[in-house]
């Protein structure tokens, strides 16, 4: 996201005006229901946890420190916390209540069609498997590289080397579209 | 100082605290590098972007509608934060107006309630007194009515000529009274004191202030001898034989 765009939002945040929200919904809101996806592997618990997260973020706007973190990190952290506290509370409930979908293949419903986001799920694809292993580890199970290296038997000079390598792969498929994308957005913002 | 950087960034601390999982001694410490070394802010920032790049990678397209159930939720949120805001503002007032009577109730009880054990305390003392005269009224009225009670007329000697006085003895009730009715003035240093030899021994029974026409019990005795002395002010402890004014057999 584009540092202006950041800032009007979080300014309209201070000021506690909803329209921030709106905003944050339309720019990051598909980005955190794939945070709270990951995390819960289920499409309408991610759905129920991205709406908490929301009213977190609305509740909690007036903690957020720009010095401490960009915005996008706050968000994600809540969304995390969020995600990881309705996981453990569906683990407590049994089973049967609840079917948790396990597998890596995502339930991505009718709005899946949308190309822009077919585009992204094609291409996650062409990132090797033992790159995205160590991404996922660390930003979305919240491992520590120590921690990854441990869990995944897996050196932690080469956890290292792999989180370089998968982010820079990523970066060469995605990063003129992802910057491309925000600056449109902006774009229209501010000429509307 | 590089070494310093050197370790922290090989340290989990910067991706613990990207994540939020730090304990707070630990997100003080992130912090406190972060502002004090470059390396780390740079890594930081990286660590930020890298983050923010993946997340955006695995967007997950959002349902329609979604976004209408978080602002309804959020602006019905704000009414009953405001609505919650007045109550509790209207609770706090309230809250405070009944904690000012209760301290008012509380400390006007509390008065009332030492005035009542004051006021009962009276009473208790006014019916035994009334209780005791009422026991020496009726003793007064058996001896006086008694036909038994012999009544002796008392003067005084030279000393007191005025001094009049009726002795009244019931020797079966054993019961005896002197009523002084008349009394010789005395100067000021000096009163007259009344006292009474029974079974050999002399009791003083107290001054005599004024011929008030009461009634004044007298220890029984088979042949006591009550006497009237002129005493110094104040009482003596032992009657002055020569300043007998007055003396009753009974």
């Amino acid at each position: 996201m584009s540092m202006l765009l950041e800032k009007h939002i979080v300014e309209l945040l201070q000021e506690r005006d909803e329209k921030a929200i709106s905003l944050l919904y339309e720019h990051y809101g598909s980005t955190l229901l794939g945070v709270a996806h990951k995390v819960l592997r289920n499409e309408e618990l991610a759905q129920d946890v991205l709406q908490e997260s929301f009213v977190k973020i609305w509740k909690k706007s007036d903690t957020y420190d720009a010095s401490k973190a960009k915005l996008f990190t706050w968000l994600f952290r809540i969304t995390r916390n969020t995600a990881i506290d309705k996981l453990r509370s569906v683990k407590t409930k049994s089973d049967k209540e609840i079917q948790i979908n396990v597998s890596d293949v995502y339930n991505l419903g009718v709005n899946s069609t949308r190309p822009e986001f077919m585009d992204v799920r094609d291409n996650l694809g062409k990132i090797e498997s033992k790159y995205q292993i160590v991404l996922d580890a660390l930003f979305f199970q919240g491992m520590t590289q120590q921690e990854a290296s441990d869990e995944l038997d897996i050196p932690l000079g080469t956890i290292k080397s792999r989180l370089k390598i998968g982010l820079r792969e990523l970066k060469k498929i995605y990063g003129p579209v992802m910057l491309l994308i925000p600056a449109l957005k902006l774009f229209h913002i501010l000429s509307s | 100082m590089k070494q310093i950087q050197q370790s922290i960034l090989e340290s989990d601390l910067l991706e613990k605290y990207l994540m939020g999982t730090t304990s707070e001694e630990e997100t003080l410490r992130a912090e406190k590098y972060i502002e004090m070394y470059p390396l780390v802010r740079k890594a930081y920032d990286e660590l930020q972007d890298n983050l923010e790049f993946y997340a955006k990678s695995h967007a997950v397209p959002v349902p329609d509608g979604l976004k209408g159930k978080i602002l309804t939720q959020i602006k019905k949120g704000n009414r009953a934060g405001n609505r919650f805001t007045r109550f509790a503002m209207a609770a706090s007032f309230a809250i405070l107006v009944s904690a000012g009577a209760s301290y008012f109730f509380w400390s006007q009880n509390k008065s009332l309630q030492e005035e009542n054990t004051l006021v009962n305390a009276k009473i208790d003392n006014l019916q035994e007194e009334m209780r005791e005269q009422l026991e020496d009224v009726r003793n007064q009225f058996i001896v006086l009515q008694n036909p038994e009670t012999k009544k002796y007329k008392v003067t005084g000697n030279t000393k007191a000529q005025e001094l009049k006085a009726v002795a009244y003895v019931n020797p079966v009730k054993k019961l005896s009274y002197l009523n002084v009715s008349n009394l010789p003035n005395l100067p000021k240093n000096q009163c007259y004191q009344m006292w009474a030899e029974v079974n050999g021994e002399m009791l003083n029974l107290g001054i005599i202030k004024e011929a008030d026409q009461k009634l004044l019990a007298l220890p029984y005795s088979d042949n006591a001898v009550g006497y009237i002395t002129i005493e110094p002010e104040g009482g003596n402890d032992s009657p002055t034989v020569e300043n007998i004014v007055a003396n009753i057999a009974y």
